[in-house]
Formats: C-alpha cells, structure tokens, sequence
C-alpha cells in the first residue's frame, strides 16, 4: 500500500457520472444567467458553451482540496480568456473554493470579482491571465515546477480559439511540444466566435489539432458537450509522454434554445429572457 | 573530422556584442555570483532565450543543468514561464538583451511578474548606447519601462562588486526586480570590496560643494572622471552611484538641497531614467537647486562602439563637464 497519502489525495471523491456531471453542469448555467443578467455585464454564450468543460474538470478531472487551497501537489487551472468569469465563478462557488455569496457580488463596485479573474480573488485564481495568450506559458511554468517537484500535479489551461491569433500562444505551444510535457493538458474553448464575429470571418485558425501534433502534441476534435468523450479524452491525457490539446467544439449559449448559437461577444440579458433560460435550465425533476 | 572541419573548428567565434579576444575572456562576475546564489538557494532557476553566453549563464547551465531552462528565442514565451515558476514557489532568473528582456514583453511582464508580486528578476545586458548592432538592440527606454510598473524594483550596479553584491541582494528580496548589466568585455577592474551594495540605498562617491553629479551603471565611471577633471580647476563635486533606480533613495533630497547643481547622468533616454526620478523626488521635496540631464536626447541613435556613440550623443566626461560648467556659469534663480 502506498503510504504517501499526499501522492494520493483526492479530497472529494471525483464524480465521473455522465448524468451527475450534466446536472452539474446546468445548475453551473442557471448561476451564469444569476451573475449576469442584473449587472447586463459578462458572458453568457461563452459562459453557457463552457459550462460542460468546467463541470468535467472541476467535478471529474482535477485534484484540488477546498479545505487546502495551497496544497502543493494540487492540479492548477488557468483560464487563459480570463473573461468568460461568470462560469468559472459559478464553479469555484459550486466546487466550495470561493463563498457564494461573495461570487454573488459580481461586478459590484469593490468586489474581487471582476469581469476579468485575477489574483484580487486570492488563491482561487491561479494567475492574472485575460490579456489574452498568456496562459499557456505560465501553464508551462507551473508544469516544469512540478515536474522538478517530482510531484504528480497537472495543469490545465482553457484557451479561447480566437486566443489563437496572439503570437505568445504559438510559441509557448512549441515550447510546451519540444520539452514533452505530460503534465499539461490545454482545453481549446471552441465556441467560433470572437469580438466581430464568426472567427472565420476574421482570421481563420483551423485546422488546430493538425497544428499541435504538427508541434509534437497529441492533440484530438472532441464535442465540448460530449460529458463520457471528455472523460475518455482527460484520463487518455494523463498516461502521455507528451502534453495534450483537446480542441473541444461548444455551441454559444447551450442548454438555452432561444440563445444557443447566437455568436454575440457580449450579451445583455433583458429580465424575460433571463426569465426564460432559468426556466430551460429547470431540473427534469423541478419542472412542473 | 575532415581537415576542412578542423581549420574552421578553429576559428574564432564572436558576436557583435562581444568586441574583441577579451570578451571571450572575461571573468564572469556575475554568470559567477548567479551560481553561488543558486547553489546557496534551491529555488533559483535560470531562463535564457538562445542568449547563454552573452548573459554569462552558461556557469548555471553547466553546472545545474535540471534547473536551467533554455526556451529559445521566444522572450513573451520566456516571461510567461517565469510567472508560472514563481507562482509554485521557485526564483527565476530570466536572461535576455536589455530591449529583448523589457520593452518586448512589457504586457507579460505586468501581467506576470509586477501585478502578482511574482518573484521573477530579469536581467538584461547591452544597456544603452552599446552596441555595433544599432538601433533594434539599443535599450534607452528600458529603465522608463520598468520604473512605470508598480512593485518593479530597478537596478543597474556600476561595478564587477556591485553586480556580485546585487545579485546575492535580489536573490534574498521578494518580489520582481529588473537587473540592467553592462556586458563584461574583459576590461572591468574589480574594485574595492568596499564597495558595498544594499537595495535602495546610493553610495557617495567623493563629496564636493559645487554640485552633485547623480550617476548609475557606466556613468558612475564618467561622472568620476568628470568630477576629477573638474576638481583639477577648483570645482569640487559631490559623486552619487545611484544603483537604486527604483525605490530611489529619499537620502538623496537632503543632500541635494545643500547643492547649488545637481546634475543626473545616465546611459538611457533622458526621458523617464535616473533623470527623471531624481527631478520628480527633489521637485515634490523643494528642492530648489539648479538641475540638468546628461542622457540620449529623445533621439535614437545608431551602432557603433561606445566610445564613439557616448561622444556622438553627449554621454561622455568632457560632456558632463561642459554641462556642469555651463550651468554653474549661469547665474542662479
């Protein structure tokens, strides 16, 4: 039996059920709408398109500790679209890192809880990222300290596609690539849309995965909402000798039909609406 | 090997930065003190991108090879890393040229290293006006860059003690620092181990009546020779080696005021250095004194050796002399 209980920490059992993790991942939705719809400021569709990505990482995939949020040997997340808030918040707050109430005071004048996540919060937010293409190299960072550690820790780092136009991301993947590192795990958020639209009819970035492996990743297509694909694909992550991209396809606005596919960068939210995507996001067993 | 290999094996390599045989030679005062401070503390580590030997980091590579990271010629990429090191607990030392190691990554540098307090130092070397290479390798903004971060602590020492001293000090600081060294080429004179070093304090060099002469990095040396030719003709100079750029000294407003002149010299624009730090603290201090600039004068300039180019762009003695004369000629206030 392996005594080195720090190795093997895994504070709350992680949940891999399919359907636990898809009612997780809607109430992560609902509090996205609560965060944004009073203030009129945040993002909804990236907020609603990522809620099944974090929901698998947060309750399936990472080993972190609430109770010990330094705890060394700990996975790190970076949310490198340091933007998409409203859902990372509702996730820490869903997860027991951060207080919900505190989290309820989004946007507010004064609270740590900015539109962009930085280490105002605390602990909780790993890095100052959201000018965007940095997080890939201070993942990189966290990764070689781990492995020098020996320690088993991870790292995830969620991009934006449209973060694929900044020339910062393109070297820390060569990089990443050239050093082999195992250890780190970078979600590509592929909702296709950026600032003034659909990405291609800005810059395209496709094809991505062809440009990872073309950089010494193992990098795979994957449905961002595909809740067992994406545990496939995060277990299949870990027993590499080289770092993975998973280029996770998400649909803007998920799990609210009357917005699911909208590609609006900033969305307001008008009370009926807001309204309307709780009632979408109603449990099967809440509904009426 | 094939005779052809062999003779070229032989031939000398230099870079444009690295004038002359003496270069190659050069005591690594501080590839040197970098070593003793990493083996004295396990958590230091050494980035370089593609600039081993010209950063003198080829002692760390050689010797604690598991923590140097070599990341290519990627310095946004560099810094990144850096951030990442520092926020699980180890110290990085990053390496660069001047331009390169600042005004390249000045977006990661506030996002990863000055916000967060990260406890990242990078070093840059090629301060200024000294490079053959010209205008894409001359850092004369690099101090303005650095000083208009808040948490950044900015040093550039004047002396091969003073670069050992200041690095065994910023590896005991918390926090980032901005290192500005002069490459060695071979000629530095090790100076008295006098010559003491503690962040945030300056060093008064030889004292005068007449005017303060506040110097850092190269111009240490010239406003000495300066203030030695002056003292020739009666003129008695007070010399400050202002290492500290950034938290800059509050000593220097109560030595200043007993000064009819103070003059700032520095191997840097003119704009946002030395000069402007020392102006702003006696200004919010009334201090009354006669006050000038010797620097580059909002202008780029081009390659060329650094006798030359200190000589083209008024950064030489005989300059801060005729500037020191000219002011004191001209009657006060």
């Amino acid at each position: 039996m392996n005594t080195d209980t720090s190795r093997e920490r895994q504070p709350a059992a992680r949940n891999r059920d399919p359907a636990d993790l898809a009612r997780i991942a809607r109430s992560l939705r609902r509090h996205v709408i609560a965060l944004v719809a009073p203030t009129g400021q945040g993002y909804v569709q990236q907020g609603l398109g990522a809620a099944d990505l974090f929901a698998v990482l947060y309750f399936a995939e990472m080993r972190l500790d609430p109770a010990d949020p330094q705890w060394p040997d700990r996975d790190r997340f970076l949310l490198s679209t340091a933007h998409n808030t409203a859902i990372f918040y509702a996730t820490l707050a869903a997860r027991g890192i951060v207080e919900r109430d505190l989290v309820d005071q989004y946007c507010q004048d004064g609270s740590v809880f900015e539109v962009n996540a930085s280490e105002r919060v605390g602990t909780a937010i790993e890095a100052t990222l959201g000018s965007l293409g940095q997080g890939l190299s201070v993942g990189i960072g966290m990764a070689l300290a781990a492995r020098r550690r020996g320690s088993q820790s991870r790292v995830y780092v969620v991009l934006g596609d449209g973060e694929l136009q900044e020339g910062q991301l393109w070297e820390a993947a060569l990089y990443a690539g050239s050093a082999g590192l195992s250890n780190l795990c970078l979600i590509i958020d592929y909702n296709s849309m950026q600032v003034e639209g659909h990405i291609d009819k800005v810059v395209s970035v496709a094809p991505v995965a062809e440009k990872f492996a073309a950089f010494g990743w193992a990098a795979e297509e994957i449905d961002g909402h595909d809740i067992p694909a994406l545990l496939t694909a995060l277990e299949e992550a870990r027993g590499r000798d080289r770092p993975t991209c998973l280029v996770a396809t998400t649909t803007a606005g998920k799990g609210v039909p009357s917005l699911e596919g909208i590609l609006a960068h900033n969305l307001k939210l008008p009370a009926e609406v807001a309204a309307e995507a709780m009632a979408a996001l109603a449990d099967a067993e809440e509904r009426p | 090997m094939s005779r052809q290999t062999e003779d070229r094996a032989s031939l000398e390599v230099l870079d444009f930065n690295a004038r002359g045989a003496s270069a190659a030679t050069a005591q690594k005062h501080y590839g040197e003190a970098l070593l003793q401070a990493a083996q004295a503390d396990d958590r230091i580590v050494c980035l370089t991108a593609d600039l081993t030997l010209p950063t003198e980091t080829d002692l760390f590579r050689d010797q604690l090879p598991e923590r140097f990271h070599q990341v290519g010629i990627a310095e946004a990429n560099m810094i990144g890393i850096a951030g990442g090191l520092a926020r699980s607990g180890e110290i990085p030392f990053v390496h660069s040229f001047c331009v390169f190691a600042t005004r390249r990554c000045y977006d990661q540098i506030a996002m990863q290293v000055a916000y967060p307090r990260a406890n990242v130092k990078i070093v840059g070397v090629i301060p200024g006006l000294t490079t053959l290479l010209g205008v894409s390798h001359q850092a004369i903004d690099d101090i303005a860059l650095m000083r208009a971060l808040p948490n950044m602590t900015v040093i550039e020492p004047s002396s091969p003690d003073q670069v050992r001293a200041s690095v065994a000090a910023i590896a005991r600081h918390e926090g980032p620092v901005y290192l500005r060294l002069k490459r060695a080429d071979g000629t530095e004179v090790v100076g008295d181990p006098a010559s003491d070093f503690t962040i945030g304090k300056m060093r008064v060099l030889r004292e005068g009546q007449q005017g303060l002469i506040v110097a850092c990095g190269m111009m240490v040396y010239i406003a000495r020779s300066a203030a030695d030719a002056l003292s020739r003709d009666g003129i008695e100079m007070t010399v400050v080696d202002m290492a500290t750029i950034k938290p800059l000294d509050p000593a220097l407003v109560e030595l200043a005021r007993r000064m009819p002149l103070v003059v700032t010299a520095e191997n840097h624009s003119i704009i946002g250095g030395l000069g402007s730090a020392v102006a702003e603290m006696l200004m919010e201090n009334d201090v009354p004194s006669k006050f000038r600039r010797l620097g580059v004068r909002d202008t780029f300039a081009e390659g060329g050796t650094t006798a030359f180019l200190f000589e083209k762009y008024g950064l030489s003695a005989n300059a801060l002399v005729a500037t020191i004369r000219q002011a004191l000629a001209q009657p006060a206030p």
